[in-house]
């Protein structure tokens, strides 16, 4: 410790406390005595004294309002933590009988129940800090489709309440076994009998997403394994309970990544790490049974929980989104030697007969129930019930290995800014095929074996309807695939009218990169040639299959096919177009995907309930693009097409002078952009109509229109974001045209 | 083994990881993040259960996570928490001075300009280098100052009388004062 410190401390500390200033004086004549470099400090600091007190009662009253939780005091909290449900005790209708166990969110107790049954039940006491109404509503709400479950694996959650200090709890029937995990462990039950309760599993889940019931939290500690006439039993618990308990993303909390988070991420979806939960469907739930899979056949989940947990939020998002996780014979195989030996003995067998039984059909099999990209999994628990029920009876599987074309997909899918950097169909695409065909011709012929293997199961199988369907479906889906890869090399050879036709056949509807990529190639391409109408019908199929490819790329999307519907002559159709367009974006966060949402919808005049609906889109515009850093030249250039969409914006809510200061600010901005000034010009034109300042509108319009008129004079071509795409210049033309028969021309 | 062999939830397995200790810790987490944050001033946008678990994932991304007692885990959970409320306060700093792209620079703003959140700031910039020269006592505030403690507590944590604590902290806050005066 710092002496010096320690010595004006002691002195500070007792003159403080002498309020007399005689008294002090004396005391600090005495203390410091020929010391006057102390005594200058401790009287400086005597002087400061109340100054400081005051200051750090501020700052903390401060940092208190930073912060609060409505509606509990800490007292109450404090209450709430140290409670503990005592044997004897009476939670509702539930009288404690004893502690069961104890997790990161909960308590659970056996319960006796005494009405109208008495029965033993098992009670969970959810810990963490939730409002507790809330949690109950969320219950309440699913209570019914909970009720309509009725599956021998699944354990039933009965009810739920507020005990006395008002947190929430869930009874569930009473389990008695051990994780799944632990049971075939433990029994060193073999890989077959593991896929056979694994099954059994699906099925439960199966029939709860047929009631409409999401687990959302699948993993081994709600998997139970019981002894039913001596034979086990894998009983699902807690569903439903994952949803009443989760934090609702309307509570904007800081930690956006949930309970969840500090529970079990090893097992979430990459789209639930994503999307904060918002967006979360059955195929989550295939994810986390692909995790519960693959950890029964290798002892591990695919990414190190632990590690997961000390990566922090962003790292771990970043993990469960983009790393390939390494296929279950691969991971076995790079074990230490005293690691894999006891992984194989937990499963009654030698390590070089596990890695080989499993290398194969099962690889690919965990692999697709584990993909990023969901619309890639099973589509059903069953679908993968049956996969493996196939690889049990040794017919062939639905999961394939992954083909080098498939994997160069996956690596321009990660590198979209690629695809969004070329106008023309993916430079990476060509490159990756070498710009020949034989790749190609291979892998038609691999899928043609595919095909045909499938065709065959289709014959051998006496498989439910349902399954015989979607088998049609993803033989469809591949055929249509098929047809967009060879689109995409013919457009590579610059065989244009070729790709035009193959994908005429294809008709892609299903979201891809590739198909996206063609369609924006042809739509161009149609555009160009002034064919309006079959560009138009392109653009429109793009923004069918175009949502992988992200804000920037899907809005420009939007600018293309918008501009394309009214050239084609088809204003009946833009009214669905901007529907279309308001749904995708409507709550989407980033101002550019809204300044654009905003102005394609406003290119012709809306109605009322439009512009209601893009009031919210063009608030967050203007308060990105009010104020921006003039030194930023990429914030600027944004600001400057923002302020084109205000203008417009202002001009059609009747706003003329507010209207003629954003078309003035977009003019004003130093790097020049034709088309941008052109729309600019044009909205200014009309806005000085209005405001009866007509020479002054006739000016603009016309500068407008020269711009434009030379602009289509030559041949049109795609252009590049810095001096505006065609689509920009095509905008500026259309609005110049509403503007000129309102206007006149000189 | 036990008859009913881990029912419902069951512990993750050995060790001494975070979803252990977490149940352990967590009530007197939240006693102290509710202590920061009891208020029913305005302007509130973070709960404690919320300023738990931010802290909590905070200590776990710094990579070293033994503690060698008690007083070493709420240590640094306070410096956690330290760290999210002075994230807020320059937040807040900026948002209310307009400068939403700039860095700002409280270095060299008046006392008697500066809001609350900048007061927060600068106390923070003069509490490290407190540490730099006193670490001891820099605990101390930050227990204080941060973690909204009582004197008992600090004094529990940081294993020095309670007599101790209250003459640091009032020296501590007169020292940060000068030396944020000093710093203008």
């Amino acid at each position: 410790m710092d002496d010096t410190l320690s010595r004006e401390e002691e002195v500070f500390d007792a003159a403080r406390k002498l309020e007399n200033p005689a008294e002090r004086e004396a005391f600090l004549s005495q203390a410091c005595r020929d010391d006057s470099a102390l005594r200058e400090r401790v009287e400086t600091l005597l002087s400061v004294h109340n100054n400081a007190e005051e200051m750090f009662t501020e700052c903390i009253s401060a940092l208190r309002s930073s912060a609060d939780d409505p509606g509990s005091s800490a007292a109450s909290h404090l209450a709430q933590g140290l409670e503990e449900e005592q044997p004897g005790a009476q939670i509702g209708h539930y009288k404690i009988v004893q502690k069961l166990g104890e997790g990161g969110c909960g308590v659970v107790y056996m319960a006796q129940q005494e009405k109208p049954m008495r029965r033993l039940v098992a009670l969970k006491v959810i810990k963490l800090g939730m409002d507790t109404r809330a949690v109950i509503a969320r219950f309440d709400a699913e209570r019914q489709a909970l009720a309509m479950m009725d599956h021998p694996n699944i354990a039933k959650v009965l009810d739920a309440g507020a005990t006395r200090t008002g947190r929430p709890y869930f009874v569930m029937e009473l389990v008695r076994g051990a994780r799944i995990t632990d049971y075939c462990d433990q029994n060193q039950v073999d890989t077959r009998h593991r896929l056979e309760l694994f099954i059994q599993i699906c099925h439960a889940i199966q029939h709860a997403h047929q009631k409409g019931i999401i687990h959302r939290d699948i993993k081994p500690s709600n998997i139970i394994v019981t002894l039913h006439d001596g034979l086990p039993v894998p009983k699902v618990i807690d569903f439903g309970i994952a949803k009443a308990t989760e934090v609702p993303l309307t509570d904007k909390t800081l930690l956006t990544a949930q309970n969840q988070f500090i529970g079990t991420p090893a097992y979430m979806s990459p789209e639930q790490a994503g999307t904060g939960g918002i967006d979360i469907d059955t195929r989550g739930d295939i994810y986390s049974l692909g995790v519960l899979l693959y950890e029964l056949l290798t002892g591990r989940t695919p990414f190190d929980p632990k590690t997961l947990l000390q990566s922090g939020v962003d790292e771990m998002r970043r993990t469960l989104l983009e790393v390939e996780p390494q296929r279950p014979s691969s991971r076995l195989a790079v074990l230490a030697r005293d690691d894999l030996s006891t992984t194989a003995a937990r499963r009654h067998t030698e390590p070089p007969r596990l890695i080989a039984l499993i290398r194969g059909d099962l690889d690919w099999i965990v692999m697709k129930a584990l993909e990023k990209e969901r619309a890639r999994r099973y589509e059903t628990a069953n679908g993968l019930a049956v996969d493996i029920q196939r690889h049990l009876s040794n017919e062939p599987v639905l999961a394939r290995p992954p083909s080098r074309l498939y994997r160069l997909q996956k690596l321009i899918r990660r590198n979209k800014v690629i695809f969004i950097a070329t106008a023309a169909v993916s430079a990476a695409l060509i490159a990756g095929l070498g710009a020949s065909t034989w790749l190609f011709l291979k892998e038609r012929e691999a899928r043609r074996r595919a095909v045909a293997a499938e065709l065959q199961q289709i014959r051998l199988t006496q498989e439910a309807e349902l399954a015989r369907s979607n088998e049609a479906r993803l033989r469809r889906q591949a055929e249509a695939r098929q047809k967009v890869i060879q689109a995409a090399v013919l457009i590579s050879q610059g065989k244009l009218d070729q790709a035009d036709r193959m994908i005429t056949d294809a008709s892609p509807s299903e979201p891809s990169v590739e198909a996206a990529a063609v369609l924006r190639s042809l739509s161009e391409w149609r555009a160009l040639q002034d064919k309006w109408p079959m560009a138009a019908d392109r653009s429109s199929s793009l923004l069918r299959v175009n949502q992988l490819d992200g804000w920037d790329q899907g809005s420009l999307d939007f600018l293309g096919a918008g501009v394309c519907l009214i050239e084609s002559g088809r204003a009946d159709q833009f009214d669905q177009f901007r529907q279309l367009a308001l749904s995708r974006f409507a709550s989407n966060t980033n101002s550019v995907a809204a300044e654009r949402t905003v102005k394609i919808c406003l290119l012709k005049p809306p109605d009322q309930t439009m512009m209601k609906s893009l009031a919210p889109l063009a608030g967050m515009a203007e308060a990105s693009f009010t104020t921006f850093d003039a030194r930023d030249s990429q914030a600027t250039f944004r600001a400057a097409w923002g302020s084109v969409s205000l203008a417009l914006w202002e001009y059609r809510l009747g706003h003329y002078a507010k209207s003629i200061v954003w078309a003035k600010r977009c003019l004003a901005c130093p790097e020049s952009n034709p088309p941008r000034e052109a729309a600019a010009r044009v909205v200014l034109a009309m806005g000085l109509h209005a405001g009866s300042q007509t020479d002054e509108a006739l000016k603009q319009l016309h500068t407008a229109r020269q711009s434009i008129a030379e602009k289509f004079n030559e041949t049109l071509e795609s252009g590049g974001a810095d001096q505006g795409f065609w689509f920009d210049w095509v905008f500026a033309q259309i609005l110049s045209e509403e503007a000129t028969a309102l206007v006149g021309s000189q | 083994m036990n008859e009913i062999t881990q029912i419902l939830l069951s512990r993750q397995g050995g060790g001494f990881d975070s979803e252990e200790l977490l149940p352990l810790v967590y009530n007197d987490l939240r006693r102290i993040a509710a202590a920061r944050m009891a208020s029913e001033a305005e302007g509130q946008t973070l709960q404690p259960t919320a300023l738990v678990h931010e802290a909590w994932m905070r200590m776990f991304n710094g990579g070293d996570h033994r503690w060698t007692n008690r007083g070493h885990f709420f240590g640094e959970a306070v410096e956690a928490m330290r760290r999210i409320l002075i994230e807020r306060a320059r937040r807040k700093s900026r948002l209310k001075r307009g400068h939403g792209w700039v860095r700002l620079d409280i270095d060299g703003l008046p006392l008697a300009e500066a809001t609350p959140d900048d007061k927060v700031l600068m106390i923070n910039d003069a509490l490290e280098r407190l540490e730099a020269e006193d670490p001891q006592r820099a605990k101390v505030v930050v227990m204080k100052f941060f973690g909204g403690l009582t004197n008992q507590e600090t004094a529990k944590i940081l294993g020095v009388a309670e007599r101790t604590v209250e003459r640091q902290w009032a020296f501590a806050k007169a020292w940060l004062f000068q030396n944020i005066r000093e710093q203008m």
